[in-house]
């Protein structure tokens, strides 16, 4: 027999540890509330026939924010045959608000008492025998953390399965509430006297009745209008003795009830406040002075570990990332190497196809996917540790000018790394106006996959100027994009208040460093698979539309060519018409040619293969016949000390010392004439990055997006503004810049 | 009065709450419910930290100003 188990609780409360012991699945543990923002799905990992369900934190079942539907959604509608609770024992007073509630839909349940431990040295003692009899569910105490107690606990979740036992009814509700529910529960079954149970309905009747008490619009919204009436007026009528708000008094009852629990059978070694070490670095960390400024040195120093080439201000010294970038790169060039020696007496076109499509294709993206990896490690550890809930907080009062509340800042930092997990992360916003506009400055972020484009650019049109600076003035120009763009939409298209903070502070924990890894790995993951599949078949696609055209196939090339290869120059290529036709959208940014309108349109697929689609279709400018040309005019001492062994010019090595080094430094003013003659100015550099930052995120990006959207027709709105919003910044920018220069 | 006029440190009785439904919603789920003593137990630049139930809870001083208290 196999069965569904659900694991419900707070944020916070260790859920998705629970979930990792049962299944040995390698999710993140988060300390930020809503790790989970979608369920997940795992088998337990001592019995396969039992799957395990980690549905999203909620703190009850009258949801609030969208992760929070998901969890109710499931527990009502899936109805799994068995959810385990997990309370946090030292936090079980508000943990027992859903407990309840749980209770209430008459869904088999097991309530797993969580971080026993922590209860124990704070010198608590929680009777848990004492709970079961009063909420007459098995109630198990775990910790989830070190697996105690899980063996237990599952085995009492699978009995409660196999038995499906009827709750025990409890007394929460006074007279007045009661009366209520069992009313309009009467009025639901009435009319509903169908082949199903009569058990069945009148359970999920009274769940919604209670619902319906408590004004739940969605519930309510599924009533026909004869009984929505017929339900309002018992609700009215009930509320003349709950001083007019029912909704309030079944919270109050629900609490007094829970109090009434606590007081029997939880012993607590200290009444009333006591400051814990939390509250100290509290007291520091969200201190109305230091606040700000110790948030910067924080952002400071992730950005300098994931990005700085001169590491701690030591001239030189490469950051972790950029030194784990290096270390791939240089590993890919190694195998590249190797596949070219074993495909060399391979025919042109298959050569072509390897060394020129997937192998540079590859090649472009292998070097940053450790870049994102290190950033995600940064970021996961200031999730894990507790302070991204702060610095949630603290940026609340910056953000609420622009609009948005501070838990925006999340999804914000995130797209720094990727688009796809940011996107992902604006679920946990309150509001759907915060949720949509988060969604769409998001992409304006210079993701990780955009760096490359910078880089490129950067050292090839900027090698005279302040390459950081430029670099910098990107990254400064999309935080006032964003800032500007969320006032615009605020201002003209949403029009209401921005939304309340209010947010749960979780205790600072030293995160494992196993915890950490695995968070960082989940996000890259999507990154480097995105990068596995999609960018693999779109470079080889990439390489056929540049390197054919119609005669490929009809003979002419075979004939025309001496030695009968069938592929045509770049040029004439089907990609050159189609972007031909296309280029003249972009003349008044500056970059109206075929070649860098294909990038652009290749950028969609991923931002990565900006560098890509250009380094294949400008080769002509690092060709081996240029390159021995350039290296010319330096004699045998000077290339020793580029790097070619004994000052001996050497074709293979030619192509990394050239990219890496003369061209990145700027050294050869002659460099990419092709590219320079499509791309003239430095104003049209500059727009062309601008264009990139700015526009249509990757697929996958705005796959994400629709998945949050929920519909089209704001996913093509999104699109739309960031279209819109990158024409003109770069328009202006080509503009003023041509008039500067 | 309102929880934003609490000193710090001080601990006070919910008495109501003046903002939308769905907020009072939210706020009741996580302990906020009249009757229930609230503690004052940080102030940033955004708004306050409050201890409820034995959890403390972050909000902007807007949300702050419309619990009432005594």
């Amino acid at each position: 027999m196999d069965y569904v188990i659900a694991l419900a609780g707070n944020p916070n409360s260790g859920k998705t540890t629970l979930f990792n012991e049962l299944t040995g699945s390698k999710q993140h543990v988060g300390n930020w509330p809503g790790v989970t923002v979608d369920k997940k799905e795992g088998v337990y990992k001592k019995d396969k026939n039992i799957k395990i369900l980690d549905l999203p934190g909620t703190y009850s079942l009258s949801p609030y924010s969208a992760e929070e539907i998901i969890a109710r959604d499931y527990i009502v509608k899936n109805k799994p045959d068995v959810v385990i609770n997990i309370v946090d024992g030292t936090n079980i007073e508000r943990n027992l608000y859903l407990t309840l509630q749980i209770a209430e839909t008459k869904i088999p349940m097991v309530v797993a008492m969580n971080m026993m431990d922590e209860v124990e040295s704070q010198g608590d003692k929680i009777d848990c025998e004492k709970l079961k009899n009063i909420l007459g569910v098995p109630v198990i105490p775990i910790v989830a953390r070190n697996g105690k107690g899980l063996d237990k606990l599952m085995a009492e979740a699978v009995k409660v399965a196999k038995d499906k036992p009827l709750g025990k009814k409890l007394e929460v509700f006074d007279e007045n509430i009661s009366n209520a529910v069992n009313a309009i529960s009467e009025l639901l079954i009435e009319s509903n006297n169908d082949s199903s149970s009569v058990k069945a309905i009148s359970t999920e009747a009274q769940w919604k009745a209670i619902k319906l008490v408590e004004n739940d619009e969605i519930v309510s919204s599924t009533l026909s209008d004869n009984k929505r009436a017929a339900v309002e007026k018992i609700v009215r009528e009930a509320e003349k003795n709950a001083d007019g708000d029912t909704e309030a008094k079944i919270a109050d009852l629900r609490y007094q009830f829970i109090t009434k629990t606590v007081n029997t059978a939880v012993k607590k070694s200290k009444k009333g406040y006591v400051e814990t070490k939390s509250d100290k670095i509290d007291k520091i960390l969200t201190n109305r002075f230091l606040a700000l400024p110790i948030f910067a040195i924080i952002m400071y120093l992730m950005f300098a570990i994931t990005f700085s080439e001169n590491f701690l201000l030591i001239e030189g010294l490469p950051s972790p990332g950029v030194w784990l970038a290096g270390l791939a790169e240089g590993l890919w060039g190694s195998f590249a190497d190797v596949v070219d020696g074993l495909i060399a007496n391979a025919s042109p076109v298959v050569y072509s196809l390897i060394m020129d499509g997937v192998i540079e294709g590859l090649g472009a993206i292998i070097g940053f996917i450790p870049l994102v990896w290190v950033l995600y490690l940064l970021i996961s550890f200031l999730e894990d540790c507790g302070y991204m809930a702060r610095i949630a907080f603290v940026m609340d009062r910056i953000f609420r000018r622009f609009g948005l509340s501070g838990r925006s800042f999340i999804p914000l930092l995130m797209g720094f790394g990727c688009g796809v997990p940011a996107v992902m992360a604006t679920r946990t916003l309150d509001s759907e106006k915060d949720r949509t506009i988060t969604t769409i400055i998001t992409a304006f972020m210079p993701c990780g996959a955009k760096l490359p484009i910078f880089a490129m650019f950067v050292s090839t049109f900027f090698a005279g100027n302040n390459k950081t600076l430029v670099t910098y003035s990107l990254y400064m120009l999309s935080i006032v994009v964003a800032i500007v763009v969320s006032l615009i939409l605020n201002k003209f298209v949403y029009k209401s208040a921005t939304s309340n903070f209010v947010m749960e502070l979780p205790r600072y924990r030293v995160p494992t460093i196993k915890s950490i890894a695995i968070h960082g790995w989940e996000k890259v993951k999507g990154f480097a698979v995105k990068a596995g599949t999609v960018i693999f078949i779109s470079t080889i696609l990439i390489w056929l539309l540049s390197n054919f055209n119609i005669n490929s196939f009809n003979g002419v090339n075979a004939a025309n060519n001496e030695d009968g290869v069938i592929m045509a120059e770049m040029d004439d290529s089907f990609l050159a018409s189609v972007g031909n036709a296309v280029a003249p959208v972009f003349k008044p940014l500056g970059f109206g040619e075929w070649r860098p309108t294909v990038g652009v349109a290749t950028g969609w697929i991923a931002k990565e293969m900006v560098v890509v689609t250009l380094a294949q279709l400008y080769d002509d400018d690092v060709s081996p016949e240029y390159l021995e040309g350039y290296f010319s005019q330096y004699n045998q001492e000077e290339l020793e000390e580029l790097g070619f062994e004994d000052g001996q010019y050497d074709e293979e090595a030619a192509f990394d010392i050239y990219t890496e080094g003369i061209l990145w430094e700027g050294e050869d003013e002659n460099a990419l004439s092709t590219m320079k003659d499509d791309i003239k100015t430095k104003a049209a550099a500059y727009s062309y990055m601008v264009f990139n930052l700015l526009c249509m995120p990757c697929f996958a990006a705005v796959g994400a997006t629709k998945r949050e959207l929920k519909s089209w027709k704001l996913t093509g709105a999104a699109v739309g503004t960031q279209m819109l919003t990158a024409y003109i910044v770069a328009f202006v920018v080509y503009t003023v810049g041509s008039l500067i220069a | 009065m309102s929880l934003m006029m609490v000193p710090l440190g001080e601990t006070k009785i919910v008495t109501e709450f003046r903002g939308k439904d769905d907020m009072k919603r939210h706020l009741q789920d996580l302990g906020v419910v009249k009757g229930e003593k609230i503690q004052v137990v940080g102030e940033t630049s955004s708004g306050l930290i409050l201890l409820i139930k034995g959890v403390r809870i972050a909000l902007n001083r807007g949300l702050a100003s419309l619990i009432i208290v005594n």
